[in-house]
């Protein structure tokens, strides 16, 4: 015969049930809380104020730790001893060189014969450096200024702000992050300098770039240049003057477009084992601006590269981005 | 002729390495920075002049020297202005300028 219990509540099932649950312990129920009693008064408790000066001494007491003695003896023996052994290396190996200026030595061989007798006949360029990266060793070329867009784009990558859905948090943040209003400083020397100095650098730059088959200079050179010419008219006008015709979306189309026809033009030499193949285009007259085939097209192309890439990293390390 | 020609630009480049010496000696003696770039200015300005002005003495008139003259106009363009913004920079972040007195103008 069954009771039925009226004070299930506090029936050990129940409380077993609770328990299981989760929301109590079994044990919770049955604890009288008691307010503790202070022995003594919490003012006692601080005790007498600690005088961190002494206690920094005395922790960080390095005249008397003899631990961090032996750490700076040994650390000091091991770097002079590492010098002396790169030293030793370095020496060692030096001893293995072949001679300095002999005919036979390993680098002169039929590759450096063969780019100074026939560089000119085959790529077109006067200038032989020119000749080499662009045209005999363009795929390496096409890596650099591949390097150059990745750094570019990884620098981006990590000073790109979290993405979070609120759009109002976003435009705190944004707020937050954006400099722009301390600039430009406008300084009234600098504006005018840079009036006659900017087109001079860009000129230049384009100079270097365009002779870069006949004379010294190239895409890298020249497209540091204007780069430098961008950074310049940056720092005299500001953001405001700049974003009418450089933004993100201009370096990415610029870089994008530059990258895709040099990999267009040339990587096909890696698949032909690094083979010449004939372009089509004819390499013209030696020492004529428009001459050499594709290397006038290519030097655009790092040109436009390095100093999007120049002008990105500038803005891009100076907090307020592209 | 030619020995006229020879002294007169050994006499340049001389003087030339005079203020380049002196201006090397005021970078690393002075202490404040506003007299540090005071000294560095003066060789990239003077200094540049005299040295390229020997040069294009020694090997005459040509398109080469006239580039060289280009050289020196972009010197004497960028060099000062430079030095007038990092003068700034320093003006407006350093508290204790010394006996220096500065007049701050914010249409500057």
């Amino acid at each position: 015969m069954s009771r039925l219990r009226n004070d299930y509540e506090n029936s050990r099932f129940h409380r077993f049930e609770k328990w299981v649950d989760g929301e109590a312990a079994p044990t919770e129920l049955k604890l009288e809380t008691k307010e503790p009693v202070w022995r003594r008064p919490p003012e006692e408790l601080s005790g007498p104020k600690l005088n961190e000066e002494k206690i920094n001494a005395a922790v960080y007491d390095e005249r008397h730790n003899k631990e961090l003695k032996y750490f700076r003896v040994v650390n000091r023996l091991a770097s002079v001893v590492l010098c002396l052994m790169l030293i030793g290396v370095l020496l060692w190996t030096v001893v293995y060189l072949p001679e300095f200026g002999n005919p036979d030595n390993p680098i002169n061989n039929e590759v450096s014969a063969r780019y100074i007798e026939k560089g000119v006949e085959e790529t077109g360029a006067t200038n032989f450096v020119t000749g080499m990266i662009l045209d005999y060793r363009a795929f390496d070329t096409f890596g650099e200024s591949c390097v150059l867009f990745i750094a570019a784009t990884c620098v981006q990558v990590l000073m790109r702000l979290d993405n979070s859905d609120d759009r109002e948090k976003m435009k705190k943040k944004q707020a937050e992050e954006n400099d722009r209003i301390y600039e430009p400083k406008n300084d009234l020397i600098l504006q005018k300098v840079s009036c006659v100095l900017v087109p001079l650098l860009f000129i230049f730059g384009i100079y270097i770039i365009l002779n870069g088959h006949l004379s010294p200079g190239g895409g890298f050179s020249g497209g540091a240049i204007i780069g430098s010419g961008l950074i310049l008219y940056l720092n005299a006008f500001g953001f405001k003057k700049t974003e009418r015709f450089f933004t993100e979306k201009t370096f990415r189309r610029i870089t994008l477009a530059a990258l895709t026809f040099y990999c267009l033009a040339k990587s096909y030499s890696f698949f032909t084992g690094a083979n010449h193949l004939e372009s089509g285009i004819p390499l013209g007259t030696p020492g004529a601006i428009l001459s050499s085939g594709l290397i006038l097209p290519l030097n655009i192309c790092v040109g436009l590269v390095v100093a999007c890439t120049m002008y990105a990293f500038y803005t891009l390390f100076r907090k307020g981005g592209m | 002729m030619e020995w006229v020609r020879l002294i007169v630009s050994a006499v340049f480049l001389l003087l030339g390495l005079l203020v380049f010496i002196s201006a090397a000696i005021g970078v690393n003696k002075f202490k404040r920075a506003l007299n540090r770039i005071h000294a560095a200015a003066l060789g990239d300005t003077l200094g540049i002049l005299f040295m390229i002005l020997g040069l294009v003495v020694w090997k005459g008139i040509s398109f080469a020297s006239f580039k060289l003259l280009l050289v020196v106009l972009f010197f004497w363009l960028a060099s000062p202005v430079a030095g007038h913004m990092i003068s700034r920079l320093e003006v407006m972040t350093d508290e204790d300028l010394g006996e220096i007195e500065v007049d701050h103008h914010e249409d500057l």
